[in-house]
């Protein structure tokens, strides 16, 4: 591997799903309520967050990993958006305390 | 500490000890209570304490603190002929900080064949006036303040207040209620004109029995009669709001609200006089299921 490429993986980040029984999922019209059983709290979520929930579990996963079990799931169109969005609601997931993010 | 007077009452399923040192607002709060059963026993889940903000307070421009179990900093002192005021104040600030039994919504409820109409809105948009007009059209006064939300059934169990009416609510309602209903008008209090009055007998009597939500409305007063539908998200952000204690519960306020939002049909509803409200009700209500 040589220096540039190593320094890459070192810098994707990675993210995790908490336990499947942390949270409580309810749908409404046009929104998911998850209830997060450790804080207490309630988020609201819109499409895509709730499905990048589904797709993750207890394992390391790249932005590319989820978006690659998203299209397997879901009607995803690939390209560089849509690892950009997907990228960007990580990141908000991750800040909302719904999942783990850890350097790669 | 000086002598405190005080009497205890039930109202639904909270019972309330309400300490004075001074005996006028318990000999109104006794007066106006007079068709309500006490405590069962001599357990009550909150007390309310008048008291005054200074020793000599007490005799001189006499100004009441409510004190009680739970109790907020910045709630100002109220000049003696407001303590019937302050003692309903201190009595839902308990219930919205420490009731845990239920979950609390903010909003008025009547009833009707075992079902509930729930209404729910900012201060001013005519959800205590609606219920108190509706208890005397055939519909049974549940409360004008809290609606109890089971957690484990959905139903909503009654808590039949005194009902706070303000300003020209106390015009409107006094051409339709008995006059001796009405309990002492409090002029220029922070929340403007108030005056009480109390529910008819049979909400008092029946204020064990629980009804199944079945309507719940977003009264809005002033503008062109109309009904709209409203999304699901919506609905659920409003009651979150509306609720005083759903953070508190945590998993079980959860369940319950979404339970509430899934079953009970929603409208908002805009209106100019009660008039048209009730007409607009009555026409949803015959369609309900």
């Amino acid at each position: 591997m040589s220096d540039q490429n190593f320094r890459q993986s070192t810098m994707t980040p990675k993210y995790r799903a908490g336990p499947k029984d942390d949270l409580i999922w309810h749908g409404l019209d046009s929104m998911t309520l998850l209830f997060h059983r450790p804080s207490g709290i309630t988020h609201m979520l819109a499409d895509p967050a709730p499905a990048l929930l589904e797709v993750m579990d207890t394992g390391l996963l790249t932005a590319a990993e989820i978006a690659t079990r998203l299209q397997a799931r879901f009607d995803v169109e690939s390209g560089a958006d849509t690892d950009d969005i997907i990228r960007a609601r990580l990141e908000e997931l991750a800040a909302l305390g719904l999942i783990a993010r850890e350097a790669g | 500490m000086a002598e405190m007077h005080q009497i205890r009452l039930q109202i639904g399923p909270a019972a309330f000890r309400i300490a004075s040192v001074w005996r006028q607002p318990l000999d109104q709060l006794a007066a106006l209570y007079r068709d309500y059963p006490g405590p069962s026993d001599h357990m009550v889940d909150f007390t309310v304490r008048l008291e005054p903000d200074k020793p000599w307070r007490r005799y001189i421009r006499p100004s009441v603190h409510i004190g009680g179990d739970f109790w907020l900093p910045d709630v100002a002192p109220l000049p003696l002929g407001q303590g019937l005021l302050a003692a309903e104040m201190g009595m839902n600030l308990q219930m919205a900080l420490g009731w845990r039994r239920h979950l609390l919504l903010h909003a008025s409820s009547v009833e009707k064949d075992g079902r509930a109409l729930i209404m729910t809105g900012l201060s001013g948009s005519g959800k205590s006036t609606l219920s108190a007009m509706l208890a005397q059209k055939g519909w049974r006064f549940m409360g004008d303040e809290f609606a109890l939300l089971n957690l484990d059934t959905g139903d909503i169990a009654p808590f039949p207040r005194l009902i706070s009416l303000k300003n020209q609510a106390i015009r409107a309602m006094q051409t339709v209620a008995p006059a001796d209903r009405f309990g002492p008008e409090m002029t220029d209090t922070p929340k403007g004109d108030i005056r009480h009055l109390v529910p008819p007998k049979a909400a008092i009597y029946r204020m064990g029995e629980p009804a199944r939500p079945a309507l719940l409305l977003f009264p809005r007063f002033g503008h062109d009669p109309e009904l709209r539908d409203m999304g699901q998200a919506e609905i659920f952000v409003r009651l979150t709001q509306a609720s005083t204690n759903y953070v508190a519960l945590g998993e079980a306020g959860f369940r319950a609200l979404t339970r509430f939002v899934d079953q009970v049909p929603t409208r908002a509803m805009d209106y100019q006089s009660i008039e048209q409200a009730e007409e607009l009700i009555e026409s949803l209500w015959s369609r309900s299921p």
